[in-house]
């Protein structure tokens, strides 16, 4: 190995090392009975998973999360991914115009777009969790955008759209049948991201809703005030399903690697 | 176009609705008092003259600007190590820094004190090795910028690793063999090419530290003042709360970040055309959209930080 190897090699672990501590620790601390003075825990339990999975509250967060990111999901293929098709196949223009909103959850962050929020559709009879949905499809644009940034590149996608069309297809039908079978794997990364976003949302939920509808973050940060142990198992649910994501997303990465070649 | 219509309606229906409408409608609350419907400036009176605001404003400032610096020197060292892995492992890493800036706000925070808190697990090992020595206060200032740090390296790796990974090592060599040594190629090669995705890269991640209310919430409550804290409390429905005052902070904040942003154009422009002047090189293609430009492929969207 070159010194210049060895150097980048000890800079990712340390960072990596850094980003981890914290998880091993949660997860070590998952298990323990109890942790006071001991290098490791004194004696381990699954006590505090039991506790968890049987509480009635942790099943009704998940689904509540689990319904939220979902149907931002669906909201987002609906919307967003015939605007993308359009914008990065037949009008270049209108792309570069389309990349500035990839700021928008800088400029914008959700504690800040709440206050205008919970000002015009906090009073409304329609019921808050259906505008709760589209904000947070709208807020995952850019993660929906950005993974479909370079799928168009590998092949004439406009060619084929035409072809299709004219041998007698309706515009949804060739999308449906020509184009979204050549994309999938960047379809399914946008989805994959887009449901990440929706389950792990937190501060418009909570000051929009109300706290009337809790997620899963609403529940962690319920936990964690009454009850370190079983909040712990809570975190370690929540990181295992990021490195769920992650897992997928690398292997996915490969494919992608394959395919452009 | 009948199809672009179909097409683009529901798109600019959903961001009117979802983004815009609400924003207006904040602009407009600011200038209103809670429960009045005289318009006046004196919510920003309030916010630029009570000390309690402007103590906020300058935690804000503080607190975003030291983790943003801190967060890029790390994030530099970290993109060019990627860079120099194999194609695979750097598709890897890339992935895992992508998911860790989703590792941000209430995991974050109760992680952190499970690690650094008073009964937390660095203490019961410190003890458990007879060492007198106490974790840090996880609820200091100093914490709480490591708490900051821990999503705002992952993000600056995602927007630095795309520009760094163009820089050619035929370079290297080149100014090797032409006497140059490793310093000079350092600050006279490569950060004239850089230069403008550093900046591009401090900017989004002061912008990110200074829109952070999650981690900072759950950490701390409402003891530390920052503008996003006061927002929440603000926007809580409790005793203080105050939705017209709550919006002309969220106003000040969203300019701040628009004038911030459109500076770093300005400046990133003007470098690139004196950098193209200078170097006689083929820039990539993908450096023409300024801000945008690092602005990795997997990136998230809203992460909640």
């Amino acid at each position: 190995m070159t010194t210049e190897r060895k150097w980048s090699v000890g800079i990712l672990t340390m960072i990596a090392g850094l980003l981890l501590l914290p998880i091993l620790a949660t997860l070590i601390y998952s298990f323990a009975t109890n942790w006071v003075k001991t290098i490791l825990p004194a004696s381990w339990t699954l006590k505090w998973y039991g506790q968890l999975v049987t509480n009635s509250d942790f099943l009704t967060a998940t689904i509540n999360s689990l319904i939220v990111g979902a149907a931002a999901v669906v909201v987002a293929m609906v919307i967003f991914l015939p605007v993308i098709f359009y914008i990065n196949v037949f009008d270049e223009r209108l792309k570069a115009k389309v990349r500035y909103l990839m700021v928008m959850p800088y400029a914008v962050p959700g504690i800040v777009l709440v206050t205008g929020l919970v000002q015009i559709y906090g009073n409304l009879p329609i019921p808050k969790l259906i505008f709760l949905i589209l904000i947070i499809t709208a807020l995952s644009f850019p993660a929906f955008y950005q993974s479909l940034d370079n799928v168009f590149m590998s092949r004439d996608f406009r060619g084929m759209f035409e072809q299709a069309r004219m041998l007698g297809e309706r515009p949804v039908s060739a999308f449906v049948h020509v184009i979204l079978p050549n994309i999938k794997t960047g379809v399914f990364v946008a989805m994959l991201l887009t449901f990440t976003t929706g389950f792990s949302e937190y501060v418009i939920t909570n000051i929009f809703l109300n706290g009337d509808y809790e997620t899963f973050k609403i529940y962690m940060y319920r936990l964690m005030k009454a009850n370190g142990n079983a909040n712990s198992v809570l975190t370690v649910c929540y990181f295992g399903l990021l490195i769920l994501v992650a897992i997928i997303l690398m292997k996915l990465s490969g494919k992608d690697v394959k395919a452009g070649k | 176009m009948k199809t672009k219509t179909k097409i683009f309606s529901p798109f600019l229906i959903l961001m009117g609705v979802t983004i815009l409408l609400p924003m207006v409608t904040m602009l407009l609350t600011s200038f209103h008092l809670d429960g009045d419907g005289q318009f006046t400036f004196a919510n920003y009176t309030t916010i630029f003259t009570q000390a309690y605001y402007r103590q906020a404003i300058f935690n804000s400032l503080g607190i975003s600007i030291v983790a943003a610096l801190i967060g890029l020197i790390i994030a530099v060292l970290g993109a060019w190590a990627i860079t120099r892995l194999s194609a695979k492992a750097q598709a890897a890493a890339l992935t895992l820094f992508n998911i860790a800036t989703s590792f941000a706000g209430i995991p974050l925070a109760f992680s952190l004190i499970i690690l650094f808190g008073n009964d937390g697990v660095l203490n019961a090992v410190m003890a458990g090795l007879g060492s007198a020595v106490h974790s840090p206060s996880i609820y200091s200032l100093g914490a709480l910028i490591l708490a900051y740090v821990f999503f705002e390296v992952p993000l600056g790796i995602l927007f630095l690793y795309p520009p760094f990974r163009e820089i050619s090592r035929d370079w290297q060599e080149a100014s090797l063999m032409l006497g140059a040594n490793r310093r000079f190629y350092l600050i006279h090669i490569v950060l004239p090419i850089v230069l403008p995705n550093l900046i591009e890269t401090l900017i989004i991640l002061f912008a990110n530290a200074m829109g952070t209310y999650e981690t900072m919430y759950a950490l701390t409550g409402n003891n530390i003042a920052t503008i996003p804290i006061i927002i929440g409390s603000l926007m809580n429905g409790s005793l203080n709360a105050n939705i017209p005052l709550a919006s002309a902070l969220s106003t000040v904040f969203v300019l701040s970040i628009v004038v911030l942003v459109t500076i770093g154009n300005w400046l990133t422009k003007r470098k690139r055309t004196l950098q193209t002047v200078a170097v006689a090189t083929k820039r990539p293609a993908r450096n023409r959209h300024r801000l945008l430009d690092g602005y990795p492929v997997l990136m998230r969207g809203m992460k909640s930080k």
